[in-house]
């Protein structure tokens, strides 16, 4: 019982973090100069009269407290409310968005993982300075240059001089491309990771009964990783959230990021809200999984 | 964009074994600054001066790096484009510095409840999605150089606060500490006259860590339309603006792409040495790596 | 249970971690759009929202599910088009439209005289903004004397009403939402509303029983209505048929020779205008944007926005159409930049431009960086702030601004630009708040006159108030460009960003 104390701990932290953080976001959406009156106003549809007409009929005129309560009410009920811009039901944006962002930010992790998994074990098994120098600089890359310029590179070469891929809906370019910013994220500190791991006992003893290098990597090193690759894992996904919104532009992807993007440009406080809350409260989510995942599977932890 | 510091130390361990690295990108990093700062007395072509007749044209010897949408020099504003990145994103670094340093000694200094609060709210603002948070700022702030500081400054500066915390917490346990404590020096006087001192190094190699993620994520914002004014673009505004002529005049998008990609790799190396040599015992495992590592 | 546990668990966890990486190599790629070999594919402008009564802002799409009564032909003259044929009578007063018989709403129903009678009520009852509300101010009522007969009558005669009741559209009173905000509108277009992703995607499948026979010939429309999306790229690789492109584009579209492109019959037009509710000096002093006004090359800033298909003018409405003056025209003192007039009339007001700062403001668009750089070459300092578009409104509602440069798109309707000039009028900011009773006297009366060459004259004399003043400084027109792949048969852009008029449309593309 006593292993499962911090584990609720956690779980009520990270409620409650998410709790601040959307009281947070809705300040600073009101800090934001205009609202959507003014976007619907901008093609000149709206007289002065009429746009006063519209913030009463929309409520944005009342008071701060009193939208708070009215949003934060509906949001308990799972409740997302109306786009004020489009007059849809903002769960069905979300609904369309959320797909495309779990796809990229999913697929690129997994791809991420996979090359930094292959990459660190064949160097630790093989000392190869090759690999070495490959997990290097793809781990400088990552650090250095931002997705969205790589992405333009891919654009550049791939679409417009080679004429492969269309330029929409690149989806496969962008997983690559923050699939490798992943890996080179991972590859580093996992590679020092497992080296550290051989020296361990139970990996001497495996080698001194003579198993082959690549099977005492896979069999014993491996496992001894494991808590740091979870860790790691945690803070990429992390950054994976958010991440992806320059991808997401760059191809014309309608995922969360842009859904948000859009929704600040055009001032439509509750998708900006709800976008943002969701990719929030999904951050805590991760946080806190990983956090119980690690105590539970690290018993050093506890 | 945000990682503690074990974490970031491990990524970058790799380039401090490399001396051969090190001077390489000193090398192409000082011509580069320099170039930048100097610009105006270089004095080939204004920044901002066009032509339209002599639209996107490519490389030539009057114009070495060939003309942008407009008609300007991009070569011109490659370097004038420098400085403002430069610049930008070191004034971020700087105000991210005195503003996590600051706060999180603070906080910490002045006791448990303090401390719960201020890092009960960093902890609040790290959980959110960075860039969408530092978006939403800049449009409330409104546009140009200043807004853009201020949204990088506050987006660093929670790490700055773990760092300075941790260092606090390992200063304020050893003996020479107490020995000033017992002597009834006050909480304010420890920390200036002892504290400060001891943990300034530990709190500057974080330095060399921020910028050149200032320098990805101004590009970013500036990505996504946010960024500088047009009158004084840093390089990600640059490449943002010639994205649209992708396909006509691709030399006007390569030029900052390139500048900046090779910018960032190399203040990531010589960053890197630096800080070993400002924190040699340090770098390795900052108190914070022992707060955050799970094993 | 906590003693062995761990290392399984931490290799299921390792296997589950890679399997999940062989399961993104097997990822297949996400379809974006509606594909099928019969659908039409269109890379445009948005749409605001599902209820066609409320939309304040620029129509691209909806014209292909809901009809008027009347339509814009690619020549900008008015047709019937719901409406069989219409008649004014000659004060002005009042209207008689006779409808098509047999025209199906999508729910199976026949449109009749009644269900016009409860849109326009409902648009001059329920709706808060938007052009239409202006008209209905003057529509005293609107009668069914029969099943296809609608007569209107007005207060006061009201010249823009049958341009204006393009954008009226004639929805189902059976929608779902009627009474509230419309959530899926039944009209009676040749397609009907499919699902709409806000920003993203529209579909339109064909309607069946659509009251011209034999058509629509394509099975659906999908639209691509991303705003940060390149289109003519994806027009050139085949992803879209039809989109709208830029100049630049255009050329390129054209060397490949995948595309034709045709301008919209209606233009953009290109302005500079000056702060002028409540203008600093020396921005007050006429000589001062007079000289402003000099130093500006017109025909680089419009060749640079729209190469060259751009005109230069000095006029709201475009050169060889009906309200353009030509003798206005070719007085333009600003038809060509004079630096030297420019700096004798700063030296006669006593301004030397080096001590002045300009506060200018555009949007984020590069065609407002060639003015500021004109501005500066006369001397001027220039602080430029390039803003989204609802930042920009806001700096713009308020004083502290000098100048900025700015577009405004195709209307049905000359009125809906003069309109913006009025003191009162809808969203007057972009012109710099122009507060002149003479001339939004004249602008009144205009929309009020039923002599067509009258009414030609009244809005010549505004514009020549707006001269006279420096008001703003009219730069010139470009057409949006919209390219057509070889393959979509029968198809033409029309006269604004609508895709379905009366005598033309996609309903009458096929591929």
């Amino acid at each position: 019982m006593r292993r499962y104390l911090p584990v609720a701990a956690t779980v009520i932290r990270g409620a409650a973090q998410a709790l601040g953080i959307v009281f947070l976001i809705f300040l600073l959406c009101r800090v934001v100069p205009g609202d959507v009156v003014d976007v619907l106003g901008l093609e000149g549809g709206l007289t002065a009269d009429q746009a006063e007409a519209m913030r009463r009929e929309l409520g944005i005129d009342k008071s701060l407290v009193d939208q708070f309560l009215d949003w934060s009410g509906g949001m308990l009920q799972g409740e997302f409310g109306r786009s004020l811009r489009y007059g849809v039901p903002v769960s069905g944006m979300l609904l369309h968005a959320l797909p495309v962002s779990a796809m990229l930010a999913g697929g690129s992790f997994a791809i991420g993982l996979a090359l930094a998994l292959v990459l660190a074990v064949a160097a630790t098994s093989t000392r190869s300075t090759v690999l070495d120098v490959a997990i290097n600089a793809l781990n400088i890359w990552s650090i250095a240059a931002p997705t969205f310029c790589v992405g333009f590179i891919g654009i550049l070469v791939f679409s417009i001089w080679l004429g492969w891929l269309p330029v929409l809906g690149g989806v496969g370019m962008a997983l690559v491309i923050i699939g490798l910013d992943n890996a080179g994220q991972l590859v580093k500190p996992l590679r020092e990771e497992l080296r550290e791991c051989v020296s361990l006992p139970h990996v001497r003893t495996a080698r001194a009964k003579g198993l082959a290098p690549m099977q005492v990597a896979v069999a014993h090193v491996l496992p001894a990783a494991s808590p740091i690759v979870l860790a790691l894992s945690g803070i990429v996904l992390a950054n994976l959230v958010s991440g992806t919104i320059t991808m997401e532009v760059l191809f014309g992807l309608p995922g969360l990021g842009s859904l948000a993007l859009n929704a600040i440009h055009g001032r439509d406080y509750p998708v900006i809200m709800a976008a943002i809350t969701v990719i929030s409260v999904s951050l805590v989510v991760i946080n806190t999984l990983v956090d119980i995942i690690a105590r539970l599977i690290d018993p050093r932890m506890s | 964009m945000r990682f503690p510091a074990w974490y970031t130390s491990s990524i970058t361990r790799g380039l401090q074994q490399q001396p051969a690295g090190l001077i390489l990108a000193a090398a192409t990093l000082i011509p580069i600054i320099a170039a930048a700062l100097l610009a105006p007395l270089l004095g080939t072509y204004s920044p901002l001066a066009q032509d339209l007749l002599i639209r996107n044209h490519a490389p030539s010897w009057v114009h070495l790096l060939g003309t942008d949408h407009l008609g300007r020099d991009v070569l011109a504003r490659l370097l004038d484009g420098g400085r403002t990145t430069l610049l930008v994103s070191t004034v971020g670094t700087l105000l991210a510095f005195v503003l996590g340093a600051g706060v999180g000694l603070l906080a910490v200094t002045f006791g448990r409840v303090s401390e719960a609060l201020v890092f009960g709210f960093i902890d609040l603002v790290r959980a959110m999605p960075g860039t969408l948070l530092a978006l939403l700022l800049i449009v409330a702030l409104g546009s140009g150089a200043l807004p853009l500081i201020l949204a990088l400054g506050l987006s660093f500066s929670p790490q700055i606060a773990y760092v300075a915390r941790a260092s606090y917490r390992r200063e304020i346990a050893r003996d020479y500490v107490r020995a000033a404590r017992t002597f009834g020096g006050t909480r304010l006087h420890i920390l200036g006259r002892h504290i400060v001192p001891n943990v300034a190094g530990a709190l500057v190699t974080q330095v060399a860590i921020i910028l050149p993620r200032c320098i990805v994520t101004e590009s970013v914002l500036s990505f996504l339309g946010v960024g500088s004014s047009p009158d004084a673009p840093t390089w990600g505004r640059m490449i943002s603006d010639a994205a649209r002529s992708i396909q006509t005049a691709p030399h006007v998008l390569v030029a900052p792409l390139l500048a900046l990609i090779i910018l960032t790799i190399c203040i990531s190396i010589v960053g890197d040495h630096l800080r070993r040599g400002l924190d040699p015992v340090r770098s390795d495992d900052s108190a914070i790596g022992r707060e955050a590592r799970p094993a | 249970m906590k003693t062995y546990l761990p290392a399984l668990r931490r290799r299921s966890f390792l296997v589950g971690a890679s399997s999940l990486g062989l399961m993104a190599a097997a990822f297949p790629t996400l379809s974006l759009g509606q594909s099928g070999a019969n659908v039409l594919r269109i890379g445009t402008l948005g749409l605001d929202t599902v209820d066609p009564h409320r939309h304040t802002g620029t129509i691209a799409v909806q014209q292909v599910y809901v009809e008027a009564l009347t339509s814009i032909a690619p020549d900008g003259s008015v047709e019937p088009w719901l409406a069989e044929a219409i008649d004014a009578r000659a004060d002005g007063l009042a209207y008689t439209f006779k409808l098509r018989p047999n025209v199906h709403f999508h729910n199976g129903d026949t449109l009749t005289a009644s269900d016009v009678v409860a849109n326009f009520s409902r648009v001059k009852e329920k709706i808060t903004g938007g052009w239409l509300v202006s008209a209905m101010e003057y529509v005293d009522s609107v009668e069914a004397p029969d099943e296809l007969t609608v007569v209107v009558n007005m207060s006061a005669p009201y010249a823009p009403l049958l341009n204006l009741l393009s954008e009226l559209w004639i929805v189902s009173p059976k929608s779902e939402g009627w009474d509230d905000t419309i959530n899926r509108p039944i009209g009676t277009g040749p397609f009907t509303f499919g699902a709409w992703q806000p920003k993203d995607s529209f579909t339109a499948p064909a309607f069946d029983n659509y009251w011209v026979a034999g058509l629509p010939k394509v099975s659906a429309l999908w639209f691509d209505i991303r705003d940060e999306a390149d289109k003519a790229l994806a027009l050139q690789a085949g992803d879209l048929h039809i989109a709208m492109v830029s100049a630049e584009a255009a050329e390129t579209i054209k060397a490949a020779g995948v595309a034709n492109v045709d301008p919209l019959g209606d233009a953009t037009w290109y302005f500079m205008a000056f702060n002028n509710r409540s203008a600093r000096a020396p921005f007050d002093d006429i000589r001062v944007r007079q000289a402003i006004g000099h130093a500006i090359d017109k025909a680089a800033f419009m060749n640079f926005e729209a190469g060259p298909t751009a005109v230069t003018t000095n006029q709201m409405s475009k050169p060889g159409t009906f309200y353009f003056d030509q003798a206005m025209h070719d007085a333009d003192p600003f038809k060509a930049p004079d630096l030297e007039r420019a700096r004798s009339l700063l030296a006669e007001a006593g301004v030397n431009p080096a001590e002045h700062t300009v506060r200018f403001v555009s949007w984020q668009e590069d065609y407002a960086q060639v003015i500021v750089q004109m501005v500066r070459q006369l001397g001027f300092q220039v602080e430029h702030a390039a803003l989204d578009d609802v930042a920009a409104q806001q700096r713009l509602s308020g004083d502290d601004w000098d100048m900025n440069v700015m577009s405004s798109g195709p209307r049905s309707d000359i009125f809906l630009r003069y309109v913006r000039l009025m003191s009162n009028g809808p969203n007057p900011t972009l012109w710099g708040n122009i507060q002149n009773p003479a001339l939004d006297a004249v602008i009144d009366a205009a929309s009020k006159e039923v002599d067509s060459d009258k009414r030609r004259g009244l809005y010549l004399e505004a514009i020549q108030m707006v001269h006279d003043n420096m008001y703003f400084v009219v730069l010139g027109h470009a057409a949006r460009l919209f390219a057509t792949r070889h393959e979509v048969k029968d198809f033409k852009a029309g006269f604004s960003f609508s895709l379905n008029w009366a005598s033309g449309g996609v309903a009458h593309a096929s591929l």
